[in-house]
């Protein structure tokens, strides 16, 4: 069975507008909620790679949907997070954000029928212009419609 | 404190509590449906709990490598999502050591570390990477 391409977004640009700062209010909080304990001398919780490229780039989650003619309501799902660290993140620091969507592949499986595999890596650019981290994300934008 | 090949990683346990899914709505800025409203999850027939967030699911594999390696530091992840995590579940984080390799003053550790759900096994798994002062 033969499906239509999905869109050509592959090299579609994800740099953020506004620096990102992790709030070391909002990083005491986070890790209250994950029973870690804050680092004393401004290291934030890791998991903020994912936390301060997601929001810091360029679109929403339901714009980098849309990018990809995809609706957020329909149901995007992680499939892998990937990430290198070039250096240990902080808080209070402004973090620029930069990426890219890398492709978009339209695939079928038994599980979960037609589906678009959408690949996006972000990068976490420090106050010094040094690259603080590479992340690549893998999403699932399940496509019932043409099930 | 360092590990040999084939060392556990000590387990992480946590009860995932729904209320912590709403600050990481916040925090993500991702106001999805699935991780507030019970009715939204059921509706679209995808369970009768709360999804909790992936990278909520991540933090809980890093806690695990921080508190096996203090003192040292994340350099790599490379996590696949292969099921949800419920509001209310306890899942536990853990993994094993695969690779022990020293470069310069830094001791490199790799592990393939996982999280587990109650009855469903690994709902994410994947390598990591640590490093630590080697002397």
């Amino acid at each position: 069975m033969s499906f239509p391409p999905p869109p050509d977004v592959a090299g579609t640009s994800l740099d953020g507008t506004e620096p990102y700062v992790i709030d070391a209010d909002e990083n005491r909080r986070l890790c209250a909620s994950v029973n870690a304990v804050p680092d004393p001398d401004g290291k934030a919780h890791p998991i903020y790679y994912y936390i301060a490229t997601q929001v810091g780039m360029g679109k929403t989650v339901a714009g980098l949907c849309a990018a990809c003619d995809f609706d957020v309501d329909d149901g995007p799902m992680m499939g892998s997070s990937q990430v290198e660290f070039a250096s240990t993140l902080r808080t209070g620091l402004p973090y620029r954000v930069t990426g890219e969507i890398v492709s978009l592949n339209r695939k079928s499986s038994r599980k979960l029928g037609v589906m678009d595999v959408l690949a996006y890596r972000l990068r976490l650019i420090d106050p010094g212009g040094s690259t603080a981290l590479e992340t690549t994300n893998i999403w699932v934008l399940p496509r019932r419609e043409l099930a | 404190m360092t590990l040999p090949v084939g060392a556990a990683i000590p387990p992480f346990v946590i009860e995932v509590n729904p209320a912590a899914m709403q600050t990481w709505a916040v925090f993500l800025k991702d106001p999805n449906p699935i991780h507030l409203d019970a009715d939204i999850v059921r509706a679209k027939g995808l369970g009768d709990r709360v999804i909790n967030q992936g990278p909520a699911n991540v933090a809980y594999i890093i806690n695990a490598l921080t508190a096996a390696f203090p003192g040292g530091t994340v350099k790599s992840l490379a996590m696949r999502f292969l099921d949800n995590v419920y509001g209310g579940e306890t899942v536990e984080a853990g993994g094993t050591v695969t690779a022990v390799a020293i470069e310069g003053d830094l001791r490199i550790t790799t592990c393939d570390m996982w999280l587990k759900a109650p009855d469903r096994g690994a709902v994410i798994s994947g390598p990591a990477v640590v490093t630590q002062p080697a002397f």
